[in-house]
């Protein structure tokens, strides 16, 4: 089966723009019954069943974001917002329209990527920071602040699969809000560890402030109010809705009145 | 259409921690550790030594068998476990994949990377045992690399296609697995090729155009004794000579460009 493709391009230009999205659209082939494996796939071609259908994820999609630009995107789950994100950051591929990013790009899909429960924090740590794109030299620089930011410097040379899950996030965090490139992708990430680490993330988020370009994924529209300069609202794979934070958090809030 | 470039930073950092990370992981928790890396193919070494060496008494007439049955133990090990990760490195890495936007490619390298360090140290056990065997050593020693080359760039290549489709039909692993058995068996590893070719001329030619039998002849004649068969001196057909390089080359390109246009769909079918 051949597949169509779109255009995902990374350019460095010095148009106001960090991100331009036009008419974006993605399906996912998903198998019907059991379609894995050999065997069924000779009984669904002899049958004439397909063996698949195609789940449209997202809609024509168009929007673009100014850099320095503080962006959340909010929709009930299923509505597309991580397949989205996954588009920009270039681990999906569009499937129609045109994605072009305008400078580096370092997407947070999940805290903790590569992390290994039978390797050492330490170990774990530089192999998440080479995920990062950093070098073994350029993370020794870092090693020090990650473990006092997170507040683990006594468990440094235990297996990760000691570490509780609170401090499995809280050593990943660390290691994430080191990495530097002109945008910044977040799939609901914030909410980390107890009240106290959670002071220190939020003012990392505003730090970020007016000083980077940002797109939040989130449920919490305290956050979207709070970090935000525009909001984009996704339902069904389409934008329902743009504007204003606090407009944007109010119609969310009616998804589910 | 970019070409995915090796020299470029990021890559190359990955490449080098994932490498790292899978070496440290293959003997975690037991307690021997890397020297199973060293042990499995020296017992396979003992085991086929006893059963063919001693009791069918094959061989007899090659001079230094020992070594040459150890080397192309050692070979065949690196074969099998440079293949069998490989093909398996998409799957198993399918958490990155899905998290994170990279050249896919480094996946089944650093893989198979970990292979070739096991060769390399299972070498030098090579070339000692040859020494004790009273092996000369040789200036043709030097070309040895080579035909390691040539057998990593054919395991890469088999990786590569069978890797790329393992993502959808994951029977491909069991079928490998099979496949795999009875190449043992079609390659001169336990029995001398001089014994089947006193029997067959024809036979021996076609099993000399597998290109990993004529990179372990071609081994066992640079670092053992000249008295090897090998593909270059038994057949007569200049094409046929390098038939088997041709091969290597033509699979790895083919290879490598499927795994490229496949590669796109990884992060969602995986």
């Amino acid at each position: 089966m051949k597949r169509k493709i779109g255009t995902r391009r990374e350019v460095r230009t010095e148009s106001e723009y960090a991100i331009e999205v036009e008419h974006l659209s993605k399906s996912f082939i998903l198998p019907t019954e059991r379609a894995w494996g050999l065997k069924q796939a000779i009984f669904n071609r002899l049958r004439g069943v397909k063996g698949y259908r195609e789940q449209r994820v997202l809609n024509n999609i168009s929007f673009n974001i100014r850099k320095g630009e503080f962006v959340g995107i909010v929709g009930r789950n299923g509505s597309g917002k991580s397949t989205l994100l996954k588009i920009l950051a270039g681990i999906y591929y569009p499937e129609k329209g045109e994605v072009t990013i305008n400078g580096s790009l370092v997407p947070f899909i999940e805290l903790g990527v590569g992390f290994n429960p039978e390797l050492t924090g330490r170990e774990n740590v530089y192999l998440n920071g080479a995920l990062l794109g950093f070098s073994n030299k350029e993370m020794d620089e870092m090693y020090e602040e990650i473990w006092k930011f997170a507040e683990l410097e006594q468990f440094q040379d235990q297996k990760l699969k000691n570490y509780s899950s609170g401090m499995q996030v809280r050593l990943a965090f660390s290691i994430a809000i080191r990495a530097r490139g002109d945008i910044l992708i977040l799939d609901e990430v914030l909410a980390v560890g107890d009240a106290a680490f959670q002071q220190k993330c939020n003012d990392y988020f505003a730090s970020l402030k007016g000083n980077q370009t940002v797109i939040l994924v989130t449920h919490s529209m305290e956050n979207v109010r709070k970090f935000c300069d525009r909001a984009i609202m996704i339902e069904g794979g389409k934008i329902v809705k743009e504007g204003e934070p606090d407009v944007i958090a109010k119609e969310y809030m009616k998804l589910f009145s | 259409m970019k070409i995915p470039n090796v020299l470029y930073r990021n890559n190359r950092i990955l490449l080098k921690e994932l490498t790292k990370t899978d070496f440290k992981l293959r003997y975690q928790g037991s307690v021997l550790g890397y020297l199973w890396a060293l042990l499995r193919p020296l017992m396979m070494f003992a085991i086929l030594y006893v059963v063919f060496a001693k009791l069918l008494r094959l061989g007899g007439d090659i001079p230094h068998y020992p070594v040459y049955l150890l080397t192309g133990t050692t070979l065949w090990s690196f074969f099998t476990e440079c293949t069998g990760q490989g093909i398996q490195a998409i799957v198993q890495r399918g958490d990155l994949l899905r998290k994170i936007s990279f050249p896919k490619y480094i996946v089944v390298v650093s893989t198979t990377f970990t292979a070739l360090i096991n060769l390399a140290i299972n070498l030098v056990v090579v070339v000692i045992f040859a020494l004790i065997n009273g092996v000369e050593p040789s200036l043709s020693w030097l070309l040895v690399p080579l035909s390691i080359l040539e057998l990593y760039a054919l395991s890469l290549g088999i990786s590569f296609l069978l890797g790329a489709i393992n993502v959808k039909y994951r029977d491909v692993v069991s079928i490998w697995d099979v496949l795999i058995q009875a190449l043992f068996y079609a390659v001169p590893i336990i029995y001398p090729i001089a014994m089947v070719a006193n029997s067959s001329g024809l036979a021996a030619k076609v099993i000399l155009l597998n290109p990993i039998a004529q990179a372990i002849q071609d081994v066992r004649y640079n670092l053992i004794t000249t008295e090897t068969i090998t593909t270059w001196s038994y057949l007569e057909n200049p094409v046929l000579k390098v038939l088997p390089i041709i091969l290597v080359v033509v699979l790895l390109t083919v290879a490598a460009l499927y795994f490229r246009r496949k590669s796109k769909f990884f992060a969602e079918e995986v």
